[in-house]
């Protein structure tokens, strides 16, 4: 809802698709830039960014639709907690949902309220829990405490206070009688009989005690969670999803609405737990990223990655890679130029050697692997190492390295790569043949690869590559990968200088021509 | 867009990414950064992976979005500068006093020599961003020449005559369309917290202890340059705090203290780590596991400790009243890291006096309606000047502001 407000002023078409009969959308329909279309259900979605095709499905009848962006904007989505307090729902013991309703229908709470004089709030026992369900926690207290005079208990473990105005909430709640029994280690007992109060039993770390509670009501938190559509999302739009199965990759590089794909952004309570406030950033920001790229002005002009068509056999391996999912498969397999972020993953995996990206061929980075002369006559061995740094991370290290006066070695020759998942096996054996003594792949840290698995290729780039040299009796140590971050200049200096070590003790590599 | 200008006050992570963001708009940015050295406080931040993996803390994002906005064309630069007054007739007109260029960017090199020269401590200061060009620059405080003109080494040993230290300050005034104060925070200064902090040498605060892993990639002690076999963080200092009136929580520490936690126990696994905290805030979207794996690296004590003792050997005794057995217990650490919270930035009064906004009762910059920042008549607010603020959390804000800005702009 919020994501389309704030399109209304600027004449750009909106589509809203929902799965619901009803959306709060219709408010809308008299704006001629809004379709709304309810009772929806996505299939796919093909193209790229500035021209999607979504087929969709609304009565009974294929329907299609050309969009430039896509924004992913469902509500949220919670579970109740009943089960990790060993309690059963019944007419005393309800979710914080359904307090908030009680406490929003005045008809309704005047009958329920009036017969009760005890609440208990369980929160943060077997999950910890947080600030967005905190300051329900505290809000539904406060308004028992103040509007209901009604004696409020909140039993937790770790109180959540991160979020806007919370540890002000609290002492408001406490100021107004809310009494806080906090756990650390133990956890209170709750016994749940048919027909009788709920008891709690349980001993209170401050006052060294034990104290039994027996509520008129207990409200049980609730846990926010992906709705039953991400997984359809995920799979139609191809985007990465996070540990708690969210549309949006745990990345950095995705902050904040942005996904794997170039032109889709999710925001809300699709892509994480958000306060309500942040909902309404996250819908300001999708906003913006889809202006961003309707105006075009980040589109980098530099050549894209392409697909030789008489060496393609179809195989598939650069579209199973492809972390922008910028591969088209019809007739002929083809990268989508304004989705193709020049990753390289591409064409360092093709088994053909058929999608091909300039500057990021062997051939041409081998041009740069160049050995001093100077080394190759120096009387003490000097190793020449070749490191192919992702830019992003190791590459930048590096200047700052240099620039924070960090002593490198004087063999080291960097080569920049625009994703450590460019690297190939060819990369790895042009640098040996071109005299290198060491061969050193830097990438980023797992999970902070801006194509997502870039890393992890490479990963299985060396390890492919060292267990072929221990097979004919090679030192795999001459090969090594590391994880870096491009502010870790330290550990830049630390690993290439260990590397020099190894190499020396190793002595020149036997491939080493002169 | 082509002809509007934004002026953004503030070079920390909320107007980087808000100035590269208005930038890929087409609109021409005025950044106007009070220090030498941009990307806040945040661009000083280790790296804080652990197992090779990345644990989201955000840090390197800083120098991403400040290499961005370095690059971008439309994006001008103003660092050492502050705004002295500012008027808007139909426009803003804002006038800019800069700092000398003590350091020529053109002719320097970074090669350190001045730093490694000056024999006077904080004199001559070093960046954390290769981008931040000149690396280096010269304090006005602590440098001897403009004290009693008794040294000017710097400028004489300098290998590339960058440095001409009696160069003036410049004056600029610049037109916008539009104003964003994004000044950021100011860390909690714990030198008035019972914990000996600038007394002891061995108390450091947790943005330094940051610092300081960045710099050397571990901890030491900074008495001895030793590594310390037992470390304590102590939460919560100047936040949550009913004394001081910050009724708030910083929102950053517990993810900063923790992480670093985690990968001290990876670097330097003999260090012991005792944590002091009140209640421990969630942080990333992986909490519960992390939260779980690190309660078996690092001793978690539910206590805000009551005092700290430097004892002859300059070990720090901290005291804590357990709440197991209600006794004041003593513990012996090596080194005390506190963890100072997020207070409103020093500069906000003056923000309000020129701009005509307010403050809220805490001294942050006020939120409008709960949510909407500062849009009064266009001047537009981003980042932690409105209260804590992580990283993730300040790009996001920083785009939420420039999309107002960007709809002011284009119904104007």
């Amino acid at each position: 809802m919020a994501v389309a407000e704030e399109f209304l002023t600027t004449g750009m078409e909106i589509v809203i698709a929902t799965r619901d009969k009803t959306c709060g959308f219709e408010g809308f329909a008299d704006f001629d830039a809004f379709q709304i279309l309810t009772e929806t259900r996505l299939i796919s979605c093909k193209g790229s960014v500035g021209n999607f095709i979504i087929q969709a499905i609304k009565n009974n009848k294929l329907i299609k639709l050309s969009v430039g962006g896509i924004i992913i904007a469902e509500e949220d989505q919670r579970t109740s907690n009943f089960l990790l307090y060993g309690l059963n729902a019944s007419s005393n013991v309800i979710t914080l949902s359904q307090m908030k309703k009680v406490l929003g229908d005045s008809s309704f709470n005047k009958n329920i309220l009036s017969k009760i004089k005890k609440v208990v709030f369980l929160t943060g026992f077997g999950k910890e829990s947080m600030p967005v369900i905190a300051k329900e926690v505290m809000l539904s207290s406060l308004v028992l405490q103040k509007d209901f005079n009604l004696q409020t208990y909140i039993l937790t473990k770790n109180l959540k206070v991160a979020g806007d105005g919370l540890e002000s909430l609290y002492r408001e709640t406490k100021k107004a009688g809310t009494i806080y029994i906090k756990f650390t280690d133990a956890v209170p007992d709750i016994h749940q009989k048919e027909g009788e109060h709920i008891r709690i039993e349980f001993f209170d770390e401050i006052t060294s005690k034990n104290f039994r509670l027996s509520p008129d009501m207990t409200v049980v938190d609730e846990t926010i969670v992906p709705s039953r559509y991400t997984t359809d999302f995920a799979k139609i739009f191809h985007i990465e999803r996070d540990v708690n199965g969210f549309v949006q990759a745990d990345n950095v590089h995705r902050y904040s609405v942005l996904t794997n794909r170039k032109g889709i952004m999710v925001a809300g309570p699709s892509r994480d737990i958000l306060a309500d406030d942040d909902q309404k950033v996250d819908a300001e920001n999708a906003a913006l990223a889809v202006t961003g790229h309707a105006s075009g002005e980040t589109e980098t002009k530099a050549e894209k990655a392409q697909v030789s068509e008489g060496e393609c056999i179809r195989c598939l391996t650069c579209y199973r890679l492809c972390p922008y999912h910028a591969i088209t498969l019809n007739t002929q397999v083809k990268v989508e130029p304004n989705a193709c972020e020049r990753c390289g993953i591409c064409a360092a995996h093709c088994p053909r050697k058929a999608v091909r990206i300039t500057d990021l061929e062997p051939c041409a980075i081998t041009d740069l692997i160049t050995i001093d002369t100077d080394m190759l006559s120096s009387k003490t061995f000097m190793p020449f190492i070749v490191a192919f740094c992702c830019r992003r991370s190791a590459a930048q290290a590096r200047d700052l390295a240099i620039c924070m006066g960090h002593r490198l070695p004087q063999g080291l020759k960097v080569v920049e790569v625009p994703c450590s998942g460019a690297v190939s096996y060819d990369h790895v054996f042009a640098a040996l043949d071109n005299n290198a003594d060491g061969v050193m792949v830097l990438t980023c840290h797992k999970g902070n690869c801006h194509s997502e698995y870039g890393n992890i290729y490479a990963e299985q780039t060396v390890e492919y590559v060292q267990e072929r040299f221990s097979r004919i009796g090679f030192e795999k140590e001459r090969l090594l990968i590391k994880t870096l971050a491009s502010n870790m200049e330290t550990e830049f200096s630390q690993i290439v200088n260990r590397f020099e070590e190894t190499i020396v003790k190793l002595g020149p590599s036997r491939l080493k021509k002169n | 867009m082509k002809d509007k200008s934004v002026l953004i006050i503030g070079g920390g992570v909320a107007g980087l990414c808000a100035s590269v963001e208005l930038a890929n708009l087409g609109v021409h940015v005025e950044l106007v950064e009070k220090t030498n050295f941009l990307g806040g406080h945040a661009i000083g931040y280790a790296c804080k992976a652990i197992n090779d993996t990345c644990v989201k803390c955000g840090a390197c994002m800083v120098e991403e979005k400040l290499q961005s906005a370095v690059n971008h064309p439309d994006v001008k630069i103003l660092t050492g500068s502050q705004v002295k007054s500012i008027f808007k007739n139909g426009r803003f007109s804002a006038g800019i006093r800069q700092q000398p260029w003590y350091i020529d960017p053109q002719k320097c090199t970074n090669c350190g020599l001045c730093l490694d020269r000056c024999p006077a401590d904080g004199a001559v200061l070093q960046g954390f961003s290769k981008n931040n060009i000149p690396f280096y620059a010269i304090s006005d405080e602590k440098c001897l020449y403009f004290k009693d003109k008794s040294c000017s080494i710097c400028g004489d040993e300098c290998p590339e005559k960058a440095i001409d230290l009696d160069r003036d300050a410049l004056e600029y005034s610049i037109k916008a369309d539009a104003v964003l104060v994004a000044i950021g925070f100011k860390p909690f200064n714990p030198k008035d917290k019972p914990y000996g902090y600038g007394v002891f040498k061995n108390v450091v605060t947790g943005l330094e202890l940051e610092r300081m892993i960045k710099r050397v990639g571990g901890v030491k002690k900074p008495n001895d340059n030793k590594i310390p076999t037992k470390i304590a963080f102590i939460q919560c200092v100047g936040s949550r705090d009913a004394k001081l009136n910050h009724l708030w929580c910083s929102k950053i520490c517990c993810g900063s203290a923790l992480r670093m936690a985690r990968l001290i126990k990876e670097r330097q696994p003999e260090t012991e780590i005792t944590f002091f905290y009140m209640d421990v805030q969630t942080f990333g979207k992986d909490f519960e596991q992390f939260y779980k794996d690190v309660q078996k690296e690092v001793q978690m004590i539910r206590a805000i400790p009551g005092d700290i003792y430097e004892m002859d050997d300059q070990r720090l005794k901290v005291n804590y009243v357990d709440n197991h057995s209600h006794n004041t217990l003593e513990e012996v650490f090596d080194l005390v890291a506190l963890s100072i919270g997020i207070t409103p930035c020093e500069d906000v009064q003056s923000m309000v006096g020129l701009l005509g906004i307010a403050s809220d009762k805490f001294g942050f910059l006020e939120t409008i309606n709960d949510r909407v920042s500062v849009s009064k008549n266009g001047v537009f607010s981003a980042g932690a000047v409105r209260g804590p603020k992580n990283i993730s959390d300040t790009i996001a804000d920083a785009g939420s502001a420039v999309w107002k800005i960007f709809k002011y702009l284009s119904f104007k």
